[in-house]
């Protein structure tokens, strides 16, 4: 079996990248697909918190580097979904810990066992970005509908071109707010596509049950109700290549007032009669 | 009477709401703005170089047409996956054919007097160079003397050595100095501005 090695990277931080790859790998596992996640943020790691994770990591990737251990030993195994595992990175040490070279290695040798590789990728534009895209063919690009996001996007969209390995990327549009869109104070989805001139793979809204998720130590995929969570599972099956249509927030946020519209009238015209 | 009451402090009400400034889209500030500083990344062009590129464009295009050179705009616009640098001059009138003409004519005069001008400087400069690295050859063996001058085989010791010849020949033979001489510019015109070319490339990279 040969799986797909996909980056998750933004250039800017704070844009999600962790919370995407969390969410995307859960979503993928819960799909039927087994999934390995690679947390490449030396001395910065989130993923085992946002996976509940934290208290479970014996081994890291720089264990797995300097010969420590072997790499099945140091995957962890999600507390819910046998199909998930992550490989932690190394808190206490920086990005020369790893090298390109190994890091492809790692990756080579995990897609022989998984579907999926998800590779989340440190911010910024230097080594540990190049290292993250060094064992990948694919990537997903994060991005929010603000200024310097795009801007930073637009960035790692050339830098990725520029790699022979990385053979198409897609982009992903998080913390959207339907209602400032509406109100033309946020860049539309459209207008981001049509800027950064790349192919959308999902849309995700602005959601409050992030955070409480994140809290929790669960990805919000695992939350039936959250819209949020909706999206995301809307984007794993895009991976796996079902066409699935891109939810128009804008249009779901105006459906509501058009029903409270509707009952008004109903309303009035009990009280005419 | 008091449905009049009413209808007042409703209308009120909704003067203080309506008469607030008309919002601006702040989403198209972002837009326009994102354009144009992703417009400069991409191309990765220095401030400089459009300016000289603006100064270059203006020359030769005011050989043929009076332009108001103030008021011309040079910039680049994305048009969907193409790139498109855009060159907006605002024409004063077109040149007729004479003016035309006189505009080339001064032009070609300007350049191969500025050419001379310019190889009369690189000449003397060569000159120093080569009385330095007599001299120290000469402080050090006769015979290092010819190894020294050929392991500076950089292009400049070259063109230095070809040009040594072109002198020494054009004094002998007055009469076709000229004609050599402008063969000699229009290959250098070549050189230089396929260095020209690399230079940009390199700072495209």
């Amino acid at each position: 079996m040969t799986g797909r090695v996909i980056v998750i990277t933004s250039g800017k931080g704070g844009v999600g990248k962790t919370t995407t790859n969390a969410n995307i790998g859960t979503a993928l596992a819960r799909a039927g697909k087994k999934v390995v996640m690679i947390d490449t943020d030396l001395g910065l790691r989130n993923l085992d918190l946002l996976l509940g994770l934290e208290n479970r990591i014996v081994y890291t990737i720089v264990d797995v580097v300097e010969e420590r251990c072997k790499l099945k030993q140091a995957l962890v195994k999600d507390k819910k979904n046998p199909n998930l595992c992550l490989l932690a990175a190394a808190q206490t040490r920086d990005k020369t810990a790893v090298t390109e070279e190994q890091l492809k290695n790692i990756c080579d040798e995990l897609k022989e066992k998984f579907d999926f590789v998800l590779v989340d990728c440190p911010a910024g534009i230097e080594q540990g970005f190049q290292n993250a895209v060094a064992g990948a063919s694919e990537a997903i690009v994060v991005t929010t509908p603000e200024m310097s996001a795009v801007r930073d996007a637009d960035r790692i969209i050339g830098l990725l071109e520029a790699k022979e390995e990385i053979k198409s990327y897609r982009l992903l549009l998080n913390r959207y707010r339907p209602k400032m869109v509406n109100a033309k104070d946020m860049m539309s989805a459209d207008e981001v596509v049509e800027i950064l001139s790349a192919d959308l793979i999902g849309i995700i809204p602005e959601d409050a049950g992030i955070i409480t998720s994140t809290n929790k130590g669960e990805p919000i995929v695992n939350d039936e109700k959250s819209l949020a969570g909706r999206a995301y599972r809307n984007v794993a099956q895009r991976i796996i290549g079902n066409e699935v249509p891109i939810i128009n927030f804008e249009e779901e946020m105006k459906l509501l007032p058009k029903i409270k519209k509707f009952f008004a009238k109903f309303l009035n015209k009990g009280k005419e009669n | 009477m008091a449905e009049n009451i009413f209808a007042e402090i409703y209308n009120k009400i909704l003067g203080l709401f309506g008469q607030a400034e008309p919002k601006e889209d702040s989403k198209n500030t972002a837009v326009s703005r994102l354009r144009l500083v992703l417009m400069q990344d991409r191309t990765n062009l220095t401030p400089e170089i459009m300016h000289r590129m603006r100064k270059e464009l203006i020359e030769v295009l005011s050989t043929y047409v009076e332009l108001d050179k103030e008021a011309l705009e040079l910039n680049f616009e994305q048009e969907r996956e193409q790139m498109a640098l855009m060159l907006s001059i605002p024409v004063v009138r077109a040149k007729d054919e004479a003016e035309i003409e006189a505009a080339i004519k001064e032009k070609e005069e300007a350049k191969t007097s500025v050419e001379d001008s310019d190889e009369n400087n690189k000449e003397s400069e060569e000159d120093d160079e080569e009385e330095n690295t007599d001299e120290s050859s000469e402080a050090k063996e006769e015979n290092d003397e010819e190894d020294a001058d050929s392991s500076e085989d950089d292009e400049e010791s070259d063109e230095d050595s070809l040009k040594q010849e072109d002198d020494s020949s054009s004094g002998e033979q007055k009469d076709s100095e000229s004609e050599d001489e402008a063969v000699d510019s229009d290959e250098k015109d070549v050189k230089v501005e396929s260095k020209k070319e690399s230079k940009v490339k390199k700072e495209e990279k």
